[in-house]
């Protein structure tokens, strides 16, 4: 290889790293980023910038307003510790009591507002299993 | 056949991989040529042990044997038959064995397809796939064996049932595609690791796996693109990509193929770059195992991953070996290693070839950077950031446009350098082409990156076609063919060159569908039957609402009609809610799902999700989006695997 592709080679490649380090610290779009944090680290610090919880729905916390369907706050739970959460978009399928999920958003005034909800994949679901009490459930009327 | 058999053969083809390592590492000591042919035949008793275990546990989940905890969980009585054969990938120890299976059938056809070929080298290539398919078998039997029994305190009267989202024809077929890409690199992986013990890495190797590489890489990207028709039509979200981890460890692998894929060439006719080679086939290989390690270890948060498991580092361990052991292979091999002949110009193919891989390399590293970041940053400031798409597309847009424009120049370069003049020559048509529409796109208003992008797209796309313009114009000068002849006799004679230039063809409209992201609209919207909702251009009237009792579960159906600015009509629209085990007295196992409507035109989607219904029944809560160019990436999906099929094609001779 001669000297002059070797040094555009080196030359892109020091371009490339220098956006890429320069990228991860000083993002575009601020949505680009969100620490991770538990439920109780946040309301300890009183963080207010964007971050991303995880844990579990706890159980009869939904409330979806009558007014609009789409607005929703849920309890969520990480351990012993629990946050309000309120979400106003579409909702994954399997949000539902329970559900394991990971909110994106920011926290304020006791409550994290959350702009992105994920629910673990579908595809990766294992459930229990069935007995005989809930066997042939179509025969069961609701 | 019973459960146990499944057991006893996984056991047996352990047992075997075990022997048919150590019988080939003493043929390689002894050269008894004995101990190759037990060691080849215990290698195809490995395979046929796992092709018996796959098909008893096929067979378990086609007769619903609730008994085995695999069976229970994944199918139930009600399961269609399809989606009781697709249930062996659709958990955690099944697609292991799964995996395994495909391997086996490679392993298979790799013996016997070599079986009087590559004498040198296939004693270590067969060593090479017996310790993967070992390391495998490892975790088939001691760490997640399919044919665990059910455990409970109750008898297991009907099983689980395959979630509706996989109840798919695309997810039944994705999963199988990405196994096949991802388990195929593992033959071309074997060759360069046997070239390398073996001293004889010059282009013997290369040529034994091109092909073979060639069609791994289909299944990977068909897989890949599969994945993204999948998440696109089921899922909801309105995009077929979302930088999550699982998805770029897909996506990791491909980009080192690619690369791999175009570098080989220059190997094969200029015996250049061997390092470079080797170093791409062994990151593509510990690629595929690492991404099989993300989406099953847990350490990133991904919708995608398995329940968290045991096997995370067992796999870190087996990637680390992998590295270890070629990479130090590959120094004490270095003078070996080096190439006789050295890229002599800048404007030459060779170097064309080496800057696009250099391009897919750094991609492939921004990518790995991102997934890692949380891991990443929390090892250096103690707090885990997590990252998302806006990171990745600001970090990767540029690059790729930059991968765009070489698709363009690699091909017009000439083998050794391009002279001044033939540079003009050849550069003069396909900018000024592309500088022509840069000014339209900009009278239309349009800026930034889109500009840049569909300019490019003008570029390649003028490139490609002068170089087909060029091959159909010599042939009728020199032959007196017509150019529909010319034309298929050109593709003919050089499948290779032209199945390639038909595959970029198939990225430049990938392009454009990625670029049209751009133009993205969307609303979500609560709506009463006679009303109506504007979103970018289009009214969507909810005309009517009512609700179904179907055999396997209760819908909600909404009828949109959809019109333009001047009342023109455009569509209906009916996207459905619906709850499937609606019939489930416990609410929580009754599972609701979004059954969108799309209607889609080569100019643009339009998307519709019905969310919600209001406790009334009155109001239906509706998202719509707007989505310009997204069916060009599928028809650049289907034009890339063309041009790979003719790529593929053999020669007569």
């Amino acid at each position: 290889m001669n000297n002059k592709i070797y040094s555009l080679i080196t030359g892109i490649v020091v371009v490339i790293l220098f956006w890429i380090g320069w990228v991860s610290l000083n993002p575009a779009d601020k949505k680009a980023m969100a620490q991770f944090i538990s439920v109780k680290d946040l309301v300890d610090e009183n963080i207010s910038k964007r971050t991303k919880l995880g844990g579990l729905v706890k159980n009869g916390s939904i409330e979806i307003s009558e007014a609009n369907q789409l607005d929703c706050i849920f309890i969520l739970k990480e351990g012993e510790n629990e946050l309000a959460v309120n979400y106003n978009k579409t909702r994954p399928d399997l949000f539902k009591d329970g559900a394991e999920v990971i909110v994106t958003g920011e926290y304020l005034n006791g409550v994290f507002y959350a702009d992105e909800l994920q629910t673990k994949c579908a595809s990766r679901y294992e459930g229990d299993l069935r007995n005989e009490s809930n066997y042939n459930l179509e025969e069961i009327d609701t | 056949m019973t459960p146990i058999a499944g057991s006893v053969a996984l056991n047996l083809a352990f047992g075997c991989s075990i022997l048919s390592i150590i019988t080939l590492f003493f043929y390689n000591r002894t050269a008894d040529h004995r101990l190759f042919l037990t060691g080849q035949r215990l290698g195809l008793a490995v395979s046929f042990f796992v092709f018996i275990a796959t098909f008893v546990l096929s067979y378990q989940l086609l007769i619903s044997n609730f008994d085995i905890d695999y069976v229970a969980r994944y199918t139930s009585f009600e399961t269609p038959t399809i989606y009781k054969i697709s249930a062996l990938w659709a958990g955690q120890s099944g697609s292991l064995l799964f995996w395994l299976f495909i391997l086996s059938i490679f392993n298979t056809i790799t013996i016997i397809q070599n079986q009087s070929k590559h004498h040198t080298l296939m004693p270590w290539v067969i060593i090479t796939m017996s310790v993967t398919q070992g390391f495998f078998l490892i975790l088939t039997n001691f760490i997640t064996n399919p044919f665990e029994p059910t455990q409970t305190d109750f008898i297991v009267e009907n099983g689980n049932g395959l979630n509706p989202l996989l109840q798919n024809v695309t997810m039944a077929i994705h999963p199988p595609m990405l196994y096949l890409g991802y388990v195929g690199f593992t033959v071309p992986f074997a060759f360069a690791f046997s070239a390398l013990v073996n001293k004889d890495t010059g282009v013997l190797w290369i040529r034994s796996i091109r092909r073979w590489t060639l069609v791994t890489w289909l299944f990977l990207s068909i897989g890949i693109i599969l994945g993204g028709w999948w998440a696109y039509q089921e899922l909801g979200w309105g995009g077929y990509w979302a930088w999550d981890p699982v998805e770029n460890a897909s996506f990791m692998p491909w980009l080192t193929a690619t690369a791999f894929l175009h570098s080989i060439i220059i190997q094969e006719k200029k015996d250049m770059l061997r390092i470079w080679n080797m170093v791409l086939i062994i990151l593509t290989f510990s690629l595929c195992i690492f991404g099989t390690f993300l989406t099953r270890s847990g350490v990133m948060s991904s919708v995608h991953s398995f329940t968290e498991s045991s096997l995370g580092p067992v796999f870190l361990i087996f990637v680390f070996i992998i590295l270890i052991c070629s990479f130090g292979l590959m120094y004490f091999r270095i003078e070996d290693l080096r190439s006789p002949r050295k890229i002599e110009s800048v404007t030459s193919r060779e170097s064309g070839f080496l800057f696009n891989n250099l391009i897919f390399v750094v991609i492939c590293f921004a990518v790995f950077w991102g997934t890692l970041f949380p891991v990443i940053s929390e090892a250096i400031t103690g707090n885990k950031i997590s990252v998302g798409p806006p990171f990745f597309n600001q970090i990767n847009i540029p690059i790729g446009l930059a991968l765009l424009a070489l698709t363009g120049i690699g091909p017009l370069l000439a083998w050794k350098g391009t002279s001044n003049q033939k540079l003009i020559q050849k550069f003069t048509f396909p900018t000024f082409l592309s500088l022509l529409s840069a000014a339209v796109f900009i009278f239309f208003k349009m800026t930034g990156y889109v500009v840049i992008s569909f300019s490019l797209c003008v570029f390649v796309f003028a490139a490609i076609f002068s170089e087909f313009a060029k091959g159909i114009q010599a042939r009728t000068s020199k032959f007196g063919e017509s150019t529909l002849l010319a034309f298929y006799k050109m593709i003919h004679k050089n499948r290779s060159r032209y199945g390639g230039y038909i595959v970029h063809l198939g990225i430049v409209l990938m392009f454009i569908g990625f670029t049209g992201h751009a133009f993205d609209k969307e609303k979500e919207f609560g709506i009463k039957v006679g009303e109506s909702e504007k979103v970018a251009n289009y009214n969507f009237q909810l005309t009517r609402m009512f609700e179904e009792e179907r055999p396997n579960h209760y819908a909600w159906i909404s009828d949109l009609r959809v019109t333009d600015n001047n009342g023109n009509f455009i569509t209906n629209l009916r996207p459905e809610k619906r709850v499937y085990f609606h019939r489930n007295p416990d609410v929580n196992k009754r599972q609701p799902h979004s059954e969108l409507d799309i209607f889609s035109t080569l100019n643009k989607d339009i998307y519709s999700i019905f969310s919600s219904v209001s406790n009334d029944n009155n109001t239906a809560f509706i998202k719509i989006m707007v989505n310009p160019l997204v069916k060009w990436v599928w028809i650049g999906g289907y034009i890339l695997a063309f041009g790979t099929v003719i790529a593929l094609w053999p020669r007569k001779d």
